[in-house]
């Protein structure tokens, strides 16, 4: 199986003028793309990083990411894309934790500075973008303009490609450890049931550090299609009208994505009919809406999905033309993969039985890094339990029914409870916390945090709210908070979270 | 007090959670700074919607009339003398 940087090689050196990536002003080919991923290269190897060395790449979407992901590994790195939105306290020990040896960053990124900055070994640091540079830290042009000799390594297909981190400070990271092979073989399968072919492009609003947004990546630059990158969300007109303008074939996003759009853009006023397919993911998204994009898009096939990090990406995907007789299904296996849904004593569960789904498949993780634990607890005998509950219909298509675990689904992000909740407690008058999430029109769930305070102290919920921008992401912040009493819980004192989620009316505001 | 200054009141308490009027500049990028997100963005337009009595069309949300204080006030200005 070709690698994908042979993929991309192949496109360069066949059609070097071949438009690959538009990101604002910028645009660049495949023969310069591929130039500048070998200049990287060679700037890795020249300046000591080795076979296996981890290169931590805090960046937003753009072309840097992009060829510093191919670049290192043209330079047999494993890259580590870390959430450019986390701030320092996640940043660091994610760091430490892979032990990254050069680490590329935004000059300003002020939570990457100090995460760096409270490493007792320094990497090797490279700062893209137009500010000062910090001492010590090369700048991205330079780095890019290394002459470039032919890439000294080539990956083997069972080496050690990518390492994703889903969770935060909480215990052990976990570090999803992705293989050559693996994403070769979601990438062929994803490609497979698109039809992706050379002709193809897409606007790219999923970030890359997310297994989703690097699906996108990584099959549009396989067949050579071009990608245009959109920085965010935040006026979905003019992502549509990029799409129009760049007459694109494809576009690909959350529920709360198409919410937006269809919410927000009178999408018939827009000239889409280059638009052959949608694709969906990151979350179930209501049939109604799914109605909608399609009332509003009659021309385009729209993909449903289902994945996980640990599988690369992709697991499942509903053909276009199931969508109504199998509305509300995630679909059927992708190519390569098996799925069945186990009992808890891990018998087969009949059909329209819910259980737990259970993966097989080239594209399964390697594990988690360095966390054997945590690996042993979810891969056995080459199965991954998602813990994702469900059953499967009679012919074989698979149905959601939720999670095993209390994690929080925002709009694109993962939030892990416990994140949170560690935050929140660091405020003196937090006697205790809880943290949920709780539906959402828009974003599917939203954070909302129940706080019981110390007797005699006394806190308002935008101190909450400030001390926890100060510490997370934008996007972990709870939307809500209520003050409590006391927390409902067992007998053996484990908080009831779902009985806290049914005390919230929907649309409550605070 | 004036619109620039009411929209900055908005924005320190419901997006930095602070009445701390030093913990933005006029002219600091609300986007890039991660400040306002799409559903931010949402509300943000709302209440100058609400507020000030004004409609804002899709054409105007760009990031030129709402990526800073600066650009919001001279946007707002704008709609009221239209």
């Amino acid at each position: 199986m070709a690698s994908l940087t042979s993929r991309v090689e192949r496109i360069a050196r066949s059609e070097p003028e071949r438009r690959a990536v538009a990101c604002g002003e910028q645009r660049i080919d495949y023969g310069t793309l591929w130039a500048q991923a070998n200049a990287f290269a060679a700037f890795l190897r020249n300046s000591g990083i080795v076979d296996g060395d981890r290169v931590a790449l805090i960046l937003p979407n753009g072309i840097e990411a992009i060829v510093a992901c191919y670049g290192s590994w043209l330079a047999g790195a494993v890259i580590v894309p870390l959430n450019a939105q986390a701030r320092a306290r996640d940043l660091e020990p994610w760091l430490r934790h892979c032990e990254a040896r050069c680490v590329v960053h935004e000059s300003g990124h002020g939570d990457a500075e100090s995460a760096l900055a409270a490493l007792e070994l320094p990497p090797l640091r490279v700062a893209t973008g137009t500010g000062e540079a910090t001492p010590g830290t090369i700048a991205w042009q330079t780095a890019v303009e290394t002459m470039a000799t032919p890439a000294a390594t080539t990956a083997e297909p069972a080496d050690l490609a990518m390492i994703l981190y889903t969770s935060g400070t909480t215990g052990a990271p976990k570090g999803v450890m992705l293989g050559h092979a693996g994403l070769a073989a979601n990438v062929d399968s994803i490609i497979d049931y698109l039809e992706l072919d050379r002709n193809d492009s897409i606007v790219s609003v999923l970030p890359f550090y997310y297994s989703y947004g690097a699906s996108v990546l990584h099959t549009h630059l396989a067949v050579g299609g071009f990608l245009v990158i959109e920085p965010n969300l935040v006026f979905p007109h003019m992502i549509v009208e990029t799409m129009a303008r760049e007459r694109v074939s494809g576009f690909s996003g959350v529920p709360s994505t198409f919410l937006l759009l269809l919410n927000r853009v009178p999408l018939a006023d827009h000239d889409l009919s280059s638009l052959r397919y949608v694709t969906q993911a990151g979350g179930a998204m209501a049939p109604a809406t799914t109605q909608r994009l399609q009332q509003a898009l009659p021309q385009v096939r729209i993909f449903i999905m289902y994945g996980q990090t640990e599988a690369t990406a992709r697991l499942t995907w509903l053909p276009p033309q199931k969508l109504v007789e199998k509305s509300g299904a995630v679909g059927i296996p992708i190519p390569g993969v098996e799925l069945v849904v186990r009992r808890e004593d891990g018998q087969l569960a009949e059909p329209f039985e819910v259980g737990e789904v259970h993966a097989r498949g080239p594209n399964l993780m390697l594990g988690y890094w360095r966390n054997p634990d945590a690996t042993a607890a979810v891969l056995s005998e080459g199965w991954l339990k998602t813990g994702d509950m469900g059953h499967l219909d009679s012919d074989g298509y698979l149905f959601l029914s939720g999670r095993r675990s209390d994690m929080i689904k925002t709009g694109a992000h993962r939030v892990h409870p416990k994140d949170v909740e560690e935050v929140i407690a660091e405020l003196p008058a937090i006697a205790e916390t809880a943290v949920v999430g709780i539906d959402d029109d828009t974003l599917g769930q939203v954070i909302k945090a129940f706080i019981v305070v110390s007797t005699e102290q006394s806190l308002t919920v935008n101190q909450v709210k400030a001390h926890c921008r100060d510490r997370l992401a934008a996007y972990k912040i709870p939307k809500h908070i209520e003050f409590v009493d006391a927390l409902p819980k067992t007998a053996s004192g484990k908080i009831r979270r779902a009985e806290l989620i049914a005390t919230t009316e929907p649309r409550e505001v605070s | 007090m004036d619109h620039k200054k009411q929209i900055k009141k908005f924005v320190l308490e419901n997006y930095l959670f602070t009445d701390d009027e030093s913990a933005l500049a006029d002219s600091d990028s609300l986007i890039r700074n991660g400040i306002v997100d799409s559903t931010g963005m949402l509300e943000l337009i709302g209440h100058l919607e609400e507020t000030y009595s004004i409609k804002v069309e899709n054409a105007e949300m760009i990031p030129a009339n709402f990526d800073s204080i600066d650009t919001i006030g001279a946007f707002v200005e704008n709609k009221l003398s239209a």
